[in-house]
This record gives structure tokens, sequence and C-alpha cells, in this order.
């Protein structure tokens, strides 16, 4: 289930790139989901764990993928109990916080209130409240009750 | 520092084309847009400079700052377009707002964040529009007539209820006008407190007009902007300020006014005036101190309540009927 927390948290890493440019692992990358998620977000191909293929930019190493992507990658992969700061992702990977919250417990921080308008079957649980969300619209209300930012 | 700078950036395959046109802008939206590249760039011109093999033109210098000794770096640099990246926790904190406050920079800010310390523009608040190796900014909120929706309007908003930020004049203004119209006229008593006066699930037919400072609103805008996307029937009327509207109404005299308020980036001196809303309050006090129409902030003077004063303001407020809809 997708867990939310706003505001300030013990735990968390507020800068998830930096994280991932020293810890990720190679078979983080060339996994379908990463390969999906890097072709979507960023619009490149995963030519190796080690060379993406980049539309704009050619050629280029795993530490030149979006901030967004490398903060889904540690969602996805990393088990070190970190809880990563999803304000680094664009409303484009709301979708895919959503996708890999419904294959396992994830907890994300939030620093603004992020649009999930359009993810289908939108459910989580607002950390601050203790209540949980079965919408968009319900998230929003939530969110907009929250202080912590 | 005040001026409007076109500043281009490029490097064999990558362009960008931005101006700048206040002493804050934000640059936010979807990840995958070149936001982090763009500041890369900029630190590394300005670090090694020609020999980056980035070119940087501007009239300006523009430089990067990141977290290590901000304040310090920031306290000896002036007249500079300065960058910022969201990798610093700093941006948020009452310290750099401060120091913001007294700088003579210009500062461009990547974040997603709301940052309520600093007072910046709904307008001045972009996403990086991609074509190719060719990057520029767009805003990120429609507007039309300073009235800003999710979608473009092609109707007058005839508004049901209005809200203002303002509770001094502004808000005396608009409530007598709205008690002229039967349109029930409430203050949130500031700018946060406008999320909580209306709903994202649509209620009944009322449409809510939001009237609050362009200038400053910045920070609230993307919780506004998600309500309006989920209840069409909130609406955001966001000129500069009050002040800006009267000054704008044609019945002010002022010298040089219309060239003032037709670039007001070239009159604004940013250490002086952390945001417009409060230049346009400066200027109108000073514009009407000796006349029958002498402005105050805090109390209402009646006159702009009178005849053809009333009616040229609320002509300057394009986009919005008065009167109620049958």
């Amino acid at each position: 289930m997708l867990k939310i927390v706003f505001g300030d948290i013990a735990g968390a890493v507020y800068h998830p790139p930096t994280y991932f440019d020293n810890q990720y692992e190679d078979e983080w990358i060339t996994d379908p989901l990463s390969v999906e998620m890097i072709r979507d977000i960023d619009k490149s191909e995963v030519v190796s764990a080690n060379l993406i293929q980049s539309p704009v930019l050619g050629p280029i190493p795993v530490k030149e993928i979006s901030g967004g992507v490398k903060t889904l990658i540690l969602m996805a992969f990393d088990t070190s109990g970190w809880i990563f700061n999803a304000s680094a992702c664009g409303d484009n990977c709301a979708k895919w916080i959503m996708a890999i919250g419904r294959k396992k417990d994830l907890t994300i921080n939030l620093h603004h209130v992020m649009d999930f308008d359009g993810v289908e079957d939108f459910e989580a649980l607002m950390v601050n409240t203790g209540k949980t969300v079965h919408s968009y619209e319900e998230y929003l209300v939530e969110a907009i009750s929250i202080k912590e930012r | 520092m005040k001026g409007q700078y076109h500043i281009i950036v490029q490097n064999k395959r990558i362009h960008y084309e931005l101006t700048i046109r206040r002493n804050i802008t934000l640059i936010r939206g979807d990840s995958g847009t070149g936001k982090t590249t763009l500041v890369n760039m900029i630190e590394q011109a300005s670090k090694k400079g020609a020999s980056s093999g980035i070119s940087v033109v501007c009239d300006r210098p523009c430089r990067a700052l990141r977290e290590d000794d901000w304040d310090i770096i920031l306290s000896n640099t002036h007249r500079h377009i300065i960058f910022l990246d969201e990798e610093g926790q700093f941006i948020k904190s009452k310290e750099f707002a401060a120091a913001a406050k007294a700088s003579d920079n210009y500062f461009v800010i990547v974040t997603r964040e709301d940052l309520p310390n600093l007072p910046y523009s709904a307008e001045e608040i972009y996403e990086i529009h991609t074509s190719g190796k060719y990057h520029d900014l767009r805003r990120m909120y429609q507007e039309m007539h300073q009235i800003y929706s999710p979608e473009t309007l092609s109707e007058i908003v005839n508004p049901d209820a209005v809200v203002t930020e303002d509770s001094n004049s502004g808000y005396e203004f608009f409530r007598a006008v709205c008690e002229e119209h039967n349109i029930s006229c409430r203050s949130a008593e500031g700018k946060s407190n406008l999320k909580y006066t209306v709903s994202p699930v649509s209620k009944g037919t009322e449409q809510t007009l939001i009237v609050a400072d362009g200038a400053a609103i910045g920070p609230e805008m993307s919780i506004l902007y998600q309500i309006m996307k989920k209840n069409p029937r909130v609406k955001c009327f966001l000129p500069e300020s009050f002040e800006w509207l009267i000054l704008k109404s044609g019945q002010i005299d002022g010298n040089m006014l219309w060239d003032i308020l037709d670039h007001p980036e070239d009159a604004i001196e940013s250490q002086e005036y952390f945001s417009w809303e409060r230049f346009f309050t400066a200027l109108l006090v000073e514009c009407t101190k000796d006349s029958y129409l002498r402005y105050s902030k805090a109390r209402l003077n009646e006159a702009y309540l009178r005849g053809r004063m009333k009616q040229a303001i609320l002509d300057s407020v394009e986009g919005v009927c008065w009167e109620r809809a049958e």
C-alpha cells in the first residue's frame, strides 16, 4: 500500500538523486520496470546497465537520467529503509508511484501536494492524519488540511 | 536589481532560452524536462567560463548556488541571476527568504515546493517546454485577463460568491460592489487561508471567484490550481494587486504612470520591493497623497466607492461580470 507522509521526518532522504548516484545497483537499471519508467519519463532507452540512449543528450551514463526516475527506481528497489522525497518527482511520475505502491508497502515523503489526478484506482494512507483515501479528490481534501510540508 | 533579462544557455546538444522579469522565478513541472541540466550548465559555465564549452548569453552574470556556504556566497554576490536546484533544503528556510529579500540579485529556483516564505508571482511560475534540443519556458498556469483557470476561458466569469485575500481596502471595495449585486463576499484574511474557503468537490451551481494579489500568490498556486481542476466552479482573479487595479483605472494622475504600468520591471528595484504589490501600494499612496483620492491600505477612502471612480476600477477588472445571472 502507498503511504504518504507530508513534511520533515526522520529517516527521509530529501534529495534522492544524490543517494541514487552513490547506491544504485546495475540490476536495478536493466529490470523491466526501470526500463519502462526510463522510457516513459525520460523518453530514453536502456542500452545496458551502464548506458542510456537519450534522444536529446545522446548516449549518457546512468547518473544523468532524471531525478524523478532515479527516485522512482529507489522506491521500487532500494531496501535500506530510507523514505524517499517524492517531491523530487514530477506529476508524470505519479502513476508509477501508485504502481509501485500496489506491489509493496511503499512510504513516500512529500513537501508539496503532488497531483495524482488521473491515476487509476488511487488509494493511499495519509500518515499525518491516519486516514485512508480512495480517490484523488479525497486525497486533495485531506492534503489541504495537513499543515506540514 | 531591476529590468528584464533574456538568457540563452547552450552547448552542442542542448539549447535553453528564458526571459526573467522579476526577482523570483520558479521552474517546476514534469520530470525529465531538463531542469537540473539547466542549473548544471549554468554552474559549469560560471566556474570555467568559455572553456566549459557552454555559452551563456545574458546582460547579467549567471551562476548557480548550492547548499555549501550559500549564505556567505550570496552575501558576496551582487546583481547576478542566481540559479538554485531543488537539492538544497535551505531554499525553504526563513534565513534564505531574509537573505533573498536583502539581496540585489534575481533568483531562478527549480523546485516543486510551495516556498511560502517567498512572495513570488503566479506569472513567474514556469515549466520547461521541450522540442528536440530546444528548451524554453512556458507559464504553468493559463490566464486570460488575470483570470486563472485550468482551461482557456471562453466566457465571462459571473460569480455568485467572492472571496478576497485582502481584509482591508481591497475587501471593502469588493464587499461594497458585491452587496450592490447581491453577491456574497468574504475575506479569507490572508492568501494562505484561501485554499480553506473553497472545495475541490463541486457542490451545487454556485460559482466562486477568488480575488488575490497575483504578485505574491505563487506559493498558493499549486493547490488552488488543483482545486480549480476538480471544481470548475472556482476561478481565480489575480491582478498584481488591488492598488494596481486602481492605478490601471485611468483615474489616477502620476508622473510616467503608464510607462511604469506597461513595464514595471524597469521601475521596481527588487532590493527595495520584495514583491511588486508593495511597489504598487507605495506608488498609489504617493500619487494620491495630496488629493481627495488619498489612499490608505488599512481603510478604504470612500471616494473609491463613488460613481465614475468605482466604475473605472470595475472596468479594469476584465473578464468578470458583476450582474447576477438569472
